[in-house]
C-alpha cells in the first residue's frame, strides 16, 4: 500500500533522460499524483481512532541483523505523509510552470527527495528511519548545490557537515539502543513499537535521548543548532528553500515525537527544561531576527525557525492537548511556510533580489497578491479564526498546564511574528508604488494560481473544521506521550492513556493481523 | 592414500589451463587471433570457472589429497576474484598497453586469479603459500607490464621488493605453525592446537605475529601499507583495479582461513594483533586520503581504510563477523570497480585523467559515468541505503556483538572521516566548473570499462535490496569455514 508512491517515483527516476522533457514532466506528475492518490486512499481508510500504526507492510530484508522493510502510518504520520504528497506535487507543479535550467534533473531530485521524507514518515524500524533520514540529505544537497547561487558552495558544506554530525550521533544512538535493548530483553530489534515496550534504565534513555535529541535539534533546527539555516536557506533556489522548512525541518519534530518521546519517556522527561528552554529561546530569537532581516526569503526562514520552536514546546510538553497542536501545527506551518515562500517567489520578480525595501505600494497594482498575501500573513501571525491560531493555540494551552513559564515567554512569538509579518506587508504593498522591476509582474498570475490556490484552500479549510485533523490524531498521541508523562511524575488523572505494560513482544500480533481498534478499547489497557 | 578428485579442483585448473593457452594465443601468426583470441580465451575461461564453482556449490569436496578444497568458502571467494579478473579482462578491451602484449596481459592477469583461487581454496600450508606466491608474482609483472613508462616500473619493483618481504615473512610463520604443531594440513592443524592447549606457547605467538605481518603486506593494512600508494598510483589502472579487489579478497580470504579456520581456538592469541592492525589501517587510510589530489592515490588510502573495516569482522572471531566481512568483500569489489572504471575511462579521455580536477563538472559531459561514481563514492562512504552502508553496518554490529564496541566506534569515526574525501570527489563532479581549455581526446576504447562501470554500480544497489539471501549465502561460506 504505502510502497505504491515509493514505486511510482521509483519509475521516474529510472527515465532516460534523453527523451526530451515533456515525457519527463509527464513522468514526474504521474510519480506525485500516484503518492498522492495512494494516499488519499489510505486516508479514506484510516481508522480515524486508532492509535496503532495502520496499512502496515512488511517485507524481509536483513532478518538475521534485524533489518527489516517495515512502514505504516497512524494518526500523527497520515498528516505528515499527506503534507509531503501535496506540497511535493505543487512543487513539481511549480518546478514545471516555472522550468529551471535542467529540469529532468532537478524533477528527478525533487522526486527522490520525496520518496526519502515518505520513508522517513512511515518508517517503522530504527534502521529503516536512520536510512530515508539520510538518503534525504542526498537531493537536498544536490539540488542546492547544482541550483543555488553564488554562496552555495560553502552553504552546502555547512549544511552537509551540520546533518552529518546529526545522523551520526544518531546512528550512534540507533545502535546502542538495539544492544541495550537486547540486553533488557533478550530480543535484538530495531522495530519501533517493540522497542517502546522496553524498559530502559534511566541512565540510558537518558543517554539514546540525548543522541537522538541532538540529531533533530540540528535537523530542525532548534538554537544554537541553527549556524546552517541562513546560509542554506539563503544559498538554495527558492522552491528548495520552501521544502526544506516545510517538511524537511517537520522530519525532525516528527522524529521527536515519533522516536524520541515514546522510545525513552525518561530520558524525554529529563531533557524536558533544556530542550523547552532552547526552544523558548528559538522562538523568541527567531522572532526578533526575522524582525530585521532586509531579504524577504530570511525573514520567512527566520520566522519559521520561530514556528519550530512552538512545534517542540507542544511535544515536549507531555500533554494530549499540547501533542495535538503539534501535529496540526506541523501541517499549517508546512502550508503556511510554502504559500510565503510562494508569496515571496512572485513579490521578487518586481524586486531586487528579495530585499524588502526595493518594492512598496504593490497593492495598487497586484490586488489579487495583496489579498492572498493578506491572508498567509495572518495565518502565520496566527491570528484568531485562522489555521495556524487553533495549532499555537492548542500548543499554547498544553505546555501552559505544566510549564506556565515557557508558555509565558512563547507568547512574545506571536506578538513578534506580528510585527514581522504586517512590516513585510506594509513594506511592499502599502504606501507609494515603488519597485525595482516592472510593478505589475507582482501581479498574481493563471500560473501562480495553480499552486498557490490549494495551499490558501488547504489553509481555510483547516481554519474552519480543524477537528478534521485534530480528531484523528488524539489516540496516536495519547499512546505516544503517556510514558512520558508517567516518567515525569503526573498526577494519575492527567495521565492520558492508563498505564500500559506492554505485552512482551512475542505476544503482540503480527502486523497485519491485527483486530480493527475501535474506539472503545483504544484508551484501554491492553 | 592419495585421493585426486580432479573435479573438485576444475575451476583453478580451467583457470590455470587457459593461462598458458592464452599465453600462445598471443603468438599465432593471424593478426586477428592474436588480437582478440587471448582476450576472448581468458573470457570464457573465467566463466567457465565460474560456472564451475556454481556446479560444485555445497559440501567440501577435497582433491590432492586434500590440498585443495571446494566448499561453500572457497567457492563464494571464487566468485570474487573470478569477478574482479573478469572486469580487468574487460577493462583492457582493446587498451593500448596490451597492443603488443596480447598474450601476456590477459595471461598473467589468470595466473594471478589463479593463485588468489589457490589461497582461498587450499587445504595445507604449502598450497596455501604456494597461492600468494603465484597471486604476487603475477602482479609483480603486471604492475611493470607498461614498461615504456618509468612509473610503471617503479611500481612493479616497489611491488616486487615490499611483496617479496612480505612474503618471507608469511612463509616464515607458517613454518614457525609447521614447528608448533607439527602438521602441515588445515584440519591437523586445528585439531593438534585444540587438542594439545597450545595457547600461549611462544612458537604458535610467533608464527601468528609473523602471518599478521605477512597478510598484513598483501592485504595493504596499516602499517604494512607504504607500498599502497605508490604502487597503485604508478601500475596500470585495471590492474591497480585487481590489486584492491582481487588481492585484497585473497588477503582476507587467507586470514579468515588461518585464524577463524584453524586457529579459532587459540583466539586470544591473535585478536589483539589483528585489531591493532585493523585500527591502524582505518586512522592511516582515511587521515591520508583526506589530502589527495590524485583519484588512483585517494582510492588506494581507501582501500587500506576499507581493508580495516574488513579486518574488523575478522577480528570478533565469530561467525557472524566473517559472515559480515564476506558481505562486505563483495560490496567493496562492485564499489571499487565501478570506481575504478570512471578513473579508467577518465585516463583515457584525458590527459591528466587520474587527477581530481579532470573530473570537475564531470556530470555535463558524461551524466551517466557521473552517477557511478557517485553511487560508488557514497557507497563507499557508507551513506544508506546503498550496500556499502549495509555491509559497514553488519560488521561493526558483529563487533558491538562479540564486545568490541569500541572497535565499531572506531570504525564509525573512520567513516565519518572518510566521508570528507569521498563527498569532495562527488562535489567535484557535480559542482565544479567544467574546465574548456581541458583537451578531450580518445586515448583509448571505453566501452569495456562503461560496462563494468554501470553493472558494478548496480550491483552495489542490488547488494543492498538482496540482503537476505546474500547473507544466507555467506553464513553458508562462514559456517564451512569452521567445519573440521
Amino acid at each position: 500500500m504505502i510502497l505504491a508512491p515509493f514505486v511510482a517515483a521509483l519509475f521516474v527516476i529510472a527515465l532516460p533522460p534523453q527523451i526530451g522533457v515533456l515525457p519527463v514532466r509527464a513522468m514526474a506528475m504521474v510519480g506525485a499524483l500516484v503518492a498522492l492518490a495512494a494516499n488519499c486512499y489510505i486516508l479514506a481508510g484510516f481508522d480515524r481512532d486508532g492509535a496503532e500504526l495502520q496499512f502496515v507492510d512488511t517485507q524481509e530484508w536483513a532478518t538475521q541483523v534485524g533489518l527489516e522493510w517495515n512502514v505504516g502510518v497512524d494518526g500523527i504520520a497520515i498528516w505528515l505523509v499527506l503534507l509531503t504528497t501535496v506540497l511535493f506535487t505543487l512543487a513539481i507543479i511549480a518546478t514545471i510552470l516555472r522550468p529551471p535550467s535542467r529540469e529532468p534533473q532537478f524533477l528527478m531530485l525533487l522526486l527522490m527527495g520525496e520518496t526519502a521524507l515518505l520513508g522517513l514518515f512511515t518508517a517503522n524500524n530504527l534502521v529503516l528511519f536512520y536510512v530515508f533520514w539520510e538518503a534525504m540529505l542526498i537531493p537536498f544537497a544536490f539540488m542546492i548545490g547544482i541550483w543555488g547561487n553564488e554562496d552555495r558552495r560553502e552553504a552546502l558544506m555547512r549544511f552537509v557537515v551540520y546533518t552529518m554530525v546529526g545522523s551520526l550521533v544518531m546512528l550512534v544512538a540507533v545502535v546502542g539502543t538495539a544492544f541495550v535493548a537486547r540486553d533488557v530483553t533478550g530480543q535484538f530489534t530495531y522495530e519501533i513499537q517493540a522497542l517502546r515496550a522496553v524498559d530502559f534504565t534511566e541512565t540510558q534513555s537518558t543517554l539514546l535521548f540525548a543522541g537522538f535529541a541532538l540529531a533533530f535539534a540540528i535537523k530542525l533546527p532548534l538554537w544554537p543548532f541553527h549556524g546552517w539555516l541562513p546560509r542554506a536557506y539563503g544559498a538554495a533556489p527558492l522552491l528548495v528553500t520552501a521544502l526544506l522548512a516545510a517538511v524537511m525541518s517537520k522530519a525532525a519534530v516528527y522524529g521527536l515525537l515519533r522516536v524520541g518521546v515514546p522510545v525513552f519517556p525518561e530520558g524525554a522527561d529529563n531533557f524536558t527544561i533544556p530542550l523547552l528552554t532552547l526552544a523558548v529561546i528559538g522562538i523568541v530569537y527567531g522572532s526578533v531576527v526575522a524582525w530585521r532581516q532586509d531579504s524577504m526569503r530570511m525573514l520567512i526562514g527566520y520566522s519559521s525557525l520561530a514556528h519550530l520552536g512552538f512545534i517542540v514546546l507542544g511535544i515536549m510538553a507531555f500533554d494530549v492537548i499540547g501533542g495535538q497542536g503539534a501535529v496540526l501545527q506541523m501541517v499549517n506551518h508546512g502550508i503556511v511556510v510554502a504559500a510565503s515562500f510562494a508569496i515571496v517567489a512572485v513579490i521578487s520578480r518586481a524586486a531586487n533580489r528579495e530585499m524588502i525595501d526595493s518594492v512598496s505600494g504593490l497593492s495598487a497594482v497586484a490586488p489579487r497578491m495583496a489579498y492572498v498575501f493578506l491572508l498567509v500573513a495572518m495565518a502565520a501571525l496566527a491570528i484568531p479564526g485562522s489555521n495556524a491560531f487553533v495549532g499555537e493555540f492548542f500548543i499554547l494551552t498544553g505546555t501552559f498546564r505544566w510549564h506556565v513559564w515557557a508558555a509565558s515567554l512563547a507568547t512574545i512569538g506571536i506578538v513578534y511574528a506580528a510585527i514581522y509579518m504586517l512590516r513585510l506587508y506594509q513594506d511592499s504593498f502599502m504606501g507609494p508604488l515603488r519597485a525595482t522591476g516592472r510593478a505589475t509582474d507582482a501581479e498574481l498570475t493563471v500560473k501562480d494560481a495553480i499552486y498557490m490556490a490549494p495551499l490558501v484552500l488547504a489553509m481555510l479549510f483547516i481554519a474552519f473544521y480543524p477537528a478534521a485533523l485534530v480528531g484523528a490524531t488524539e489516540a496516536s498521541i495519547k499512546r505516544a506521550v503517556a510514558p512520558a508523562q508517567i516518567a515525569a511524575d503526573r498526577p494519575p488523572e492527567d495521565i492520558a492513556e492508563p498505564v500500559v505494560p506492554n505485552p512482551p513482544p512475542a505476544v503482540q500480533p503480527l502486523p497485519g493481523d491485527e483486530p480493527d481498534l475501535t474506539a472503545e478499547d483504544a484508551g484501554a489497557p491492553r | 592414500m592419495a585421493d585426486i578428485n580432479i573435479v573438485a579442483a576444475t575451476p583453478v585448473i580451467i583457470v590455470a589451463g587457459t593461462s598458458v593457452v592464452t599465453l600462445s594465443l598471443g603468438l599465432v601468426p593471424w593478426r586477428r587471433v592474436r588480437l582478440y583470441g587471448p582476450l576472448l580465451a581468458a573470457g570464457t575461461a573465467l566463466i567457465a570457472a565460474m560456472v564451475m564453482s556454481g556446479v560444485l556449490w555445497g559440501d567440501r569436496q577435497l582433491a590432492f589429497d586434500g590440498n585443495i578444497r571446494a566448499d561453500r568458502f572457497s567457492l563464494l571467494l571464487n566468485f570474487v576474484f573470478l569477478i574482479a579478473a573478469l572486469a580487468v579482462i574487460m577493462f583492457s578491451w582493446r587498451e593500448p598497453a596490451s597492443v603488443d602484449r596480447r598474450g601476456e596481459w590477459p595471461s598473467l592477469v589468470l595466473a594471478s586469479t589463479a593463485g588468489m583461487m589457490l589461497v582461498a581454496g587450499s587445504g595445507d600450508l604449502i598450497t596455501l603459500f604456494l597461492g600468494i606466491e603465484l597471486l604476487s608474482v603475477a602482479l609483480y609483472a603486471l604492475c611493470a607490464i607498461e614498461v615504456w613508462r618509468e612509473r610503471s616500473l617503479e611500481s612493479g619493483l616497489k611491488y616486487l621488493i615490499v611483496g617479496a618481504v612480505g612474503s618471507a615473512f608469511f612463509l616464515y610463520g607458517l613454518a614457525m605453525l609447521f614447528g608448533a604443531t607439527g602438521s602441515l594440513k588445515f584440519s591437523e592443524i586445528g585439531r593438534e592446537i585444540s587438542q594439545q592447549s597450545l595457547a600461549n606457547e611462544p612458537f604458535l605467538l610467533a608464527a601468528i605475529a609473523l602471518i599478521v605481518v605477512g597478510l598484513g603486506f598483501k592485504a595493504s593494512a596499516a602499517p604494512f601499507h607504504m607500498w599502497t600508494p605508490d604502487v597503485y598510483e604508478g601500475a596500470p589502472t585495471g590492474i591497480t583495479a585487481f590489486m584492491s579487489t582481487g588481492t585484497k579478497a585473497a588477503a582476507i580470504a587467507a586470514f579468515l582461513l588461518i585464524f577463524q579456520g584453524i586457529l579459532p581456538g587459540v583466539e586470544g592469541d591473535w585478536q589483539a594483533a589483528i585489531i591493532t592492525i585493523a585500527v591502524a589501517s582505518i586512522v592511516v587510510g582515511n587521515i591520508a586520503a583526506l589530502v589527495q589530489r590524485n583519484l588512483k592515490r585517494l582510492l588506494a588510502y581507501s582501500s587500506i581504510a576499507q581493508a580495516g573495516y574488513l579486518l574488523i569482522g575478522i577480528a570478533t572471531g565469530t561467525i557472524a563477523g566473517a559472515e559480515a566481512t564476506l558481505y562486505y568483500l563483495f560490496a567493496y569489489l562492485a564499489m571499487t570497480l565501478a570506481a575504478f572504471a570512471v578513473v579508467l575511462i577518465r585516463e583515457r579521455q584525458v590527459p591528466d585523467g587520474e587527477r581530481l580536477e579532470s573530473l570537475s563538472g564531470y556530470w555535463r559531459t558524461s551524466p551517466l559515468l557521473a552517477v557511478v561514481m557517485t553511487i560508488a563514492m557514497l557507497s563507499l562512504a557508507g551513506f544508506p541505503p546503498l550496500s556499502g552502508f549495509v555491509g559497514k553496518f553488519l560488521l561493526f554490529g558483529s563487533a558491538v556483538d562479540a564486545d568490541l564496541a569500541w572497535l565499531a566506534v572506531v570504525g564509525a569515526i573512520g567513516s565519518v572521516v572518510s566521508v570528507v574525501y569521498y563527498l569532495r570527489v562527488v562535489g567535484v563532479i557535480w559542482f565544479g566548473q567544467t574546465d574548456p581549455e581541458r583537451e578531450e581526446r580518445r586515448l583509448g576504447p571505453v566501452t569495456g570499462a562503461t560496462v563494468v562501470g554501470v553493472t558494478s554500480a548496480l550491483a552495489a544497489i542490488a547488494l543492498t535490496f538482496a540482503t537476505n539471501p546474500i547473507l544466507d549465502v555467506c553464513r553458508g561460506a562462514a559456517e564451512s569455514l569452521l567445519a573440521p
